[in-house]
């Protein structure tokens, strides 16, 4: 926790991280507290369908008269909620793989390496579609597709470091002492590779939020009337004659979180990268 | 083939018209021609005009004509048929074909033409879309060059015979075979190339019929991948004319200066309700639905306000068609709860289905949000499944949902037509099977098609399928809406209304 608030204080020295992490703090007690807008974003009004800006809807309506605005904080709900699903879905997956690959090497690495090759050759986009055909239009299906497709980085990623762990001497002197593979593995490796685990997660929740929107934008992301920014984006492309500040904000909120997750994603590896180069590696995890 | 009765009486007699008062430009316009530029959405599936797919319309009307057409107002008019005469006991017709019309090929048009297209249309895998309408025919004959007889089954009323005229599009015999792939009609134009998924082009028929028709010598359709692509290539003049855009297109073009032209034959938007399976074999439940649909607010929102509500499966052309339904069964959520309650079910049953929405579709998934939250305005939450096109159609045909947004067609033509929509079926319904769960329905189609005899008698079959499918409330229209509209150029003129929407290009010219 103590190493936690350190990087956290690092990443606020730098002014383009802060602003990241500031912005995506917002994002984020919008998405927790959403249920107390002012305005219903479900609530439909036809009378007002598709109206600029005004004192009562600071962004406009959307074609059923919802308020826009309502609708966008509501929407950092679904991003965040399938960013962070579609995360665990990886790492939950593509570490264990990697670190089994690369732990034991040999056919039980290349059979890993060979399924991860495959994955990787799946153009993601496709494969989300695909996957979301068989399961149907949901926010599961969602990050269950989007999370396969972030399994082949988390796998090579732990591998990577797996393997340049696997021979060093705390790990050695580990198994010398009777530590079981699975120890190991768990216990010995993963807390000395979490550092480029923790930008990956970062950079995959990025790509999760764009991909999600993707998904959104050829209508095959969560199902209406729940909001969603992609989506969103979708049909203000419709109404762009009759409304043409209907995708605004979608569009900047949406932009302003994946750019604020790769800000926070390159600052924290190069920050950890420093740390890297200046730590000391243990069978209790960094120290510096 | 079987020989007609004698004893023919008429009670139908149109003259011979040398020319047809069909066409909207008439004489008080005089237009040039040139070649006319058309943006479509959707490339063509084939040359059949019993292929009569909405894909299709573009195509149809130009290489083909039918017997007799409709005016906007429902009216016949003659066209291939120069007279017909209705039997005073509605068992047969008396076709009277025209002299000089021939077709593409320059073979003359006769009545063995029309026999060799009955016969194909009155074949289960060849008659397509027409097969239907066919089913009243016992047979025909064809006592001379220019002389067709149809004979029918039992007495059926005088619109539905004059829909089987107007359905009737004469192929050449020699063609019938090879129609998929070669047109074989009579129509104004003649095709001169097609390139797949790209356009059509076709050329005037030189030896056309209809004094001073085609205008335009040729006519070139160029396919568009979406709405907004052809409605820039309209604003940028790159076509003259759109053909089957959108609605709120049209109404953004219309407001800017652009011709809108909409014809008499729109379809109509329907809420579908298996009712074979709970909550919705509640009579009461489903009833509610009549006052649940805020058709105003649906027809502007998912469709630029263009077109009509209706409450009822009818196009204002239709003899059926009804607005006092309009005002009886409109939007009104006390009578909807009211009716919920009387239906007798808990909270839970009343929210345990989903409700299916066609995912491509942008104005379903408009309708099914606005009824989405219309149940929940009345305490019912439910979700929808949206599914993609492909999925969405196979769930409807087979039946496979619990409610669903879905157009209908043949809404503006003999009420009995009505039947051909999958959800209004009699027999084969996908939906509710057999035996039909609802006789009352099944006989109030019978008593329309046998009512023969005065208007009065007409009026009130009418009247009772009206009220029966209120009762019945196994689909709710909510409005009309139109297929085929078309956007064109100021400097264009001279549309032709089409009973189906169809696109008619042989009396548009410019300026």
């Amino acid at each position: 926790m103590k190493a936690a608030f350190g990087i956290l204080g690092r990443l606020m020295i730098r002014p383009g991280s802060a602003l990241a992490v500031l912005f995506l703090t917002i994002i984020a007690l919008a998405a927790i507290f959403a249920d107390l807008l002012p305005l219903d974003p479900f609530r439909q009004n036809l009378l007002h369908s598709l109206e600029g800006p005004s004192a009562q809807y600071w962004f406009g309506t959307d074609e059923l008269g919802r308020d826009i605005l309502s609708r966008v904080v509501y929407g950092a709900r679904t991003s965040l909620l399938t960013a962070a699903g579609a995360v665990a879905v990886a790492a939950l997956f593509g570490i264990p793989i990697g670190l089994i690959g690369g732990f034991f090497g040999g056919w039980r690495d290349a059979a890993l390496m060979r399924f991860v090759d495959v994955l990787l050759a799946l153009p993601a986009i496709l494969f989300a579609m695909a996957l979301i055909a068989v399961l149907g239009r949901s926010q599961v299906a969602a990050f269950i597709a989007v999370g396969i497709t972030g399994i082949p980085a988390f796998a090579r990623i732990v591998r990577a470091q797996t393997l340049a762990l696997r021979k060093r001497d705390f790990v050695t002197a580990v198994e010398s002492f009777g530590g079981s593979s699975g120890y190991n593995m768990f216990r010995t490796i993963l807390p000395n590779a979490w550092s480029p685990i923790l930008v990956q997660v970062v950079v995959l929740c990025s790509i999760a939020i764009l991909l999600e929107a993707a998904l959104a934008f050829l209508g095959v992301g969560v199902a209406p009337p729940t909001p969603s920014w992609g989506e969103m984006l979708r049909t203000g492309k419709s109404y762009l004659y009759e409304a043409p500040t209907y995708a605004l904000l979608p569009g900047i909120v949406l932009t302003l979180t994946i750019l604020s997750f790769d800000t926070i994603g390159r600052a924290l590896g190069s920050l950890l990268e420093d740390r890297h180069d200046t730590g000391t590696a243990t069978a209790g995890g960094v120290t510096s | 083939m079987r020989k007609r009765l004698s004893g023919l009486v008429k009670v139908l007699s149109v003259a011979a018209f040398a020319a047809l008062p069909m066409t909207a430009h008439a004489a008080d316009e005089a237009l040039e021609g040139g070649t006319l530029r058309v943006g479509i959405l959707a490339d063509m599936t084939n040359f059949d005009p019993m292929q009569f797919s909405s894909v299709n319309f573009f195509l149809i009307k130009n290489l083909y004509d039918s017997l007799i057409e409709y005016t906007a107002e429902g009216e016949p008019v003659p066209s291939l048929a120069t007279a017909w005469e209705i039997a005073d006991d509605n068992t047969s017709v008396t076709v009277t074909l025209r002299d000089g019309v021939t077709f593409a090929s320059g073979a003359p048009l006769t009545a063995e033409d029309v026999a060799a297209t009955l016969e194909k249309a009155s074949d289960p895998e060849k008659g397509k879309n027409v097969y239907p309408t066919t089913s009243i025919i016992d047979g025909w004959e064809t006592p001379d060059e220019k002389t067709v007889v149809i004979t029918f089954k039992s007495p059926v009323p005088t619109r539905q015979i004059l829909d089987l005229l107007e359905f009737t599009m004469p192929i050449e015999k020699a063609g019938i075979d090879t129609v998929e792939t070669v047109p074989a009609g009579t129509g104004a134009y003649e095709l001169e190339n097609r390139a797949v998924g790209q356009g059509v082009t076709l050329t005037a028929n030189a030896d056309y019929w209809r004094e001073g028709e085609p205008v335009a010598e040729t006519v070139t359709f160029t396919i568009f991948s979406d709405d907004a692509s052809a409605s820039a290539a309209l604003e940028s003049g790159s076509v003259d004319l759109v053909y089957g855009g959108s609605a709120r297109s049209a109404k953004r073009l219309g407001d800017a200066g652009y011709t809108v032209f909409r014809g008499p034959g729109p379809l109509v938007q329907v809420f579908r309700i298996n009712a074979t399976h709970a909550p919705f074999d509640n009579a009461a439940f489903r009833q509610a639905f009549n006052h649940l649909m805020e058709r105003d607010g649906m027809l502007r929102v998912a469709y630029a306000g263009i077109g009509e509500v209706v409450a009822l499966p009818w196009a204002p052309a239709s003899p059926a068609f009804d607005a006092s339904f309009n005002d009886t069964y409109g939007y009104d959520i006390d009578k909807a709860k009211a009716l919920f309650a009387e239906s007798g079910l808990s909270d839970a049953e009343m929210s345990d289905w989903t409700l299916l929405v066609n995912g491509t579709d942008e104005a379903a998934v408009i309708l099914s949000q606005i009824v989405q939250g219309s149940l929940s305005e009345a305490g019912i939450d439910i979700e929808l499944d949206v599914r993609e096109s492909a999925e969405w159609i196979e769930a409807l045909l087979g039946g496979d949902f619990d409610a669903t947004f879905a157009g209908i067609g043949n809404v503006q033509k003999f009420p009995s037509r009505v039947a051909t929509n999958s959800i209004y079926r009699t027999v084969n319904n996908p939906v509710f099977g057999e035996p039909h769960p609802f006789p009352d329905y099944v006989e109030a189609i019978a008593a329309v098609d046998a009512a023969v005899g005065s208007e009065d008698e007409v009026k009130a079959a009418y009247d009772h399928l009206n009220t029966v499918l209120i009762e019945s409330a196994f689909a709710i229209p909510t409005n009309t809406y139109d297929v085929g509209i078309v956007v064109a150029s100021p400097k264009l003129a001279g549309f032709t209304p089409e009973i189906d929407n169809l696109f008619v290009a042989r009396t548009i010219g410019f300026k």
